[in-house]
């Protein structure tokens, strides 16, 4: 199965370097994509220096690791996105025929997935903890990696579950467009800046906010406003990325187990 | 009049053809709501934690954020993304050997998806109301505002225009479009008023066509153009529109002739 990932790899990476100008307007997508919220971040806190107690330096970091652990996801398991469509039209079924795990076959088809985004969040990710003044120590470094596999495993976990749910029904894309809203847009600020009710949501219905208001909290040394949980939870996220991840596979393979196909 | 009826008609099937996706006009107003309780979150929190900035007080800020995602739910639909899906099947010959004038058939297809969407503003201004507090102007104000607004469609309208019109020399334009996408939504004002950006910039964006879409209707609509200065801002929205419908004339007629010379 190794090989066979790497085999994987081999022919993305040729891919991208035979359609190198395919490969440079996507590169060009992800800056301008990153690159305008933080323009637009910038922007606001020169005029509001405040965020709930957050400083700009602040919200920087809190962007890059949210950034960073998206970006990992988008690289190694996008195609999971893609799981409801194969359904639909009936491409699922293939899946089946062949000797290797069906979640396993769902991530290897070659789709033209680039890692340049999340090379792009490890260096913005690096370059906003300098600028939040964060103490680069061995520890520091390893925890901040933990974090953003922790985090991936969060996003992998969600999406695999809404793909997962498309077993069941029809379409999902209205419920992903929701949750990918909610991901996207409210993990751009800290949580205490919500009414209680989404709080609860991002923290323990969603964990979106295990992706990076806990792990930057901790890491800057900030008190959580929105629950006065302990600073110390943001170390959870890797535990969290797990557990999510692992369900939602369970409940994959429940759906797996149920499928007969849309339409036979 | 029989002269328009056949781009009634476009428009009319325009309409047909984007009303029978109803489920993505639900998902259209809910992700609304979402984005709505986000700005009342965000920049209640801004205008609590520091010192607003003058002349701009939270309750117009909200109007300002509110009315201008309101716009969105029309703006952002591309009208002419019907150009680019033509030249890639070839329909665009077909087309251009009809007695009519192409542009301004797919000008009224743009309208009728359009008015889809503009459907969707009641139920979508109900529900921001009831999230947040929208600063009512007087009815001469409203008046101009939509006046402005309607010229800030046809720049928005052009400008896609000039984008999908692209499409003629390269095919694929899709990934570039987001990305004057993504930037117009920033220098557009859309995103933020275009007075919290900083020194040259500042000045700058507002020397640009697309402070003409969002930003001067919006500041119409919140009074910071007072009446006196109606006149100019409109006329300068008339320079925008005339300037890029122009361009687009000009590069409709580079665009035919290729094709003829490509076919013949």
């Amino acid at each position: 199965m190794l090989a066979a990932y790497l085999q994987y790899w081999k022919i993305n990476l040729l891919t991208m370097a035979e359609y190198r100008a395919d490969f440079f307007m996507w590169l060009g997508f992800t800056i301008v994509y990153h690159g305008t919220a933080l323009a637009a971040l910038t922007i606001t806190m020169m005029r509001f220096p405040s965020m709930n107690g957050w400083s700009l330096r602040e919200m920087f970091f809190l962007y890059a690791l949210w950034m960073a652990a998206h970006e990992l996801h988008n690289a190694l398991f996008y195609n999971v996105m893609y799981v409801p469509e194969y359904i639909r039209e009936g491409r699922f079924d293939r899946f089946f025929v062949r000797p290797f795990d069906t979640l396993f076959q769902v991530l290897t088809v070659p789709s033209r997935t680039f890692p340049d985004g999340f090379i792009l969040g490890v260096v913005t990710l690096a370059i906003a903890a300098g600028v939040a003044h964060i103490n680069l120590s061995p520890q520091t470094v390893l925890v901040i990696a933990a974090v953003v596999c922790g985090g991936a495993g969060i996003d992998l976990g969600i999406s695999l579950f809404v793909a997962s749910l498309s077993f069941w029904l029809i379409r999902v894309d209205t419920l992903r467009w929701a949750i990918m809203s909610l991901e996207q847009d409210f993990t751009r600020y800290p949580i205490s800046i919500y009414t209680r009710a989404v709080r609860v949501v991002l923290a323990y219905i969603l964990p979106f906010a295990f992706m990076n208001y806990f792990p930057a909290s901790y890491l800057l040394g900030k008190h959580d406003a929105a629950f006065g949980l302990s600073p110390q939870v943001g170390l959870l996220t890797p535990l969290i990325g797990l557990l999510w991840s692992g369900c939602s596979y369970l409940f994959w393979k429940i759906g797996i187990n149920r499928y007969q196909g849309t339409g036979s | 009049m029989t002269a328009l009826a056949p781009y009634v008609e476009y428009a009319r099937k325009a309409f047909a053809r984007e009303a029978t996706y109803r489920i993505e006009l639900l998902a259209e107003i809910g992700s609304l709501a979402l984005r709505v309780y986000l700005l009342r979150a965000l920049w209640t929190a801004l205008y609590t934690h520091n010192v607003a900035p003058m002349g701009l007080p939270l309750h117009s800020m909200i109007t300002y954020a509110t009315v201008a995602m309101l716009m969105s739910l029309v703006l952002e639909v591309d009208g002419t993304r019907v150009i680019r899906e033509k030249l890639r099947e070839g329909g665009i010959a077909v087309d251009l050997m009809k007695p009519i004038v192409v542009p301004f058939a797919y000008f009224s297809d743009g309208v009728g998806q359009t008015l889809v969407h503009a459907l969707a503003i009641l139920p979508s201004l109900l529900i921001s109301l009831m999230l947040v507090r929208i600063d009512v102007p007087p009815a001469a104000t409203l008046v101009v505002f939509f006046f402005s607004f309607a010229l800030g469609y046809g720049v928005n309208f052009f400008v896609n225009f000039l984008l999908n019109g692209i499409a003629f020399w390269t095919l694929e334009t899709f990934g570039l479009q987001l990305i004057v996408r993504w930037i117009s939504d920033l220098l557009s004002g859309q995103i933020l008023p275009l007075a919290f950006f900083p020194g040259w910039l500042g000045r700058a964006v507002f020397a640009l066509p697309f402070a003409a879409i969002y930003s001067t209707p919006l500041l119409v609509f919140i009074g910071i153009i007072p009446p006196r200065q109606w006149a100019t801002a409109l006329a300068i929205q008339g320079a925008w529109l005339a300037a890029t419908a122009a361009a687009s004339y000009l590069l409709w007629r580079a665009a035919a002739r290729r094709i003829v010379v490509q076919g013949g």
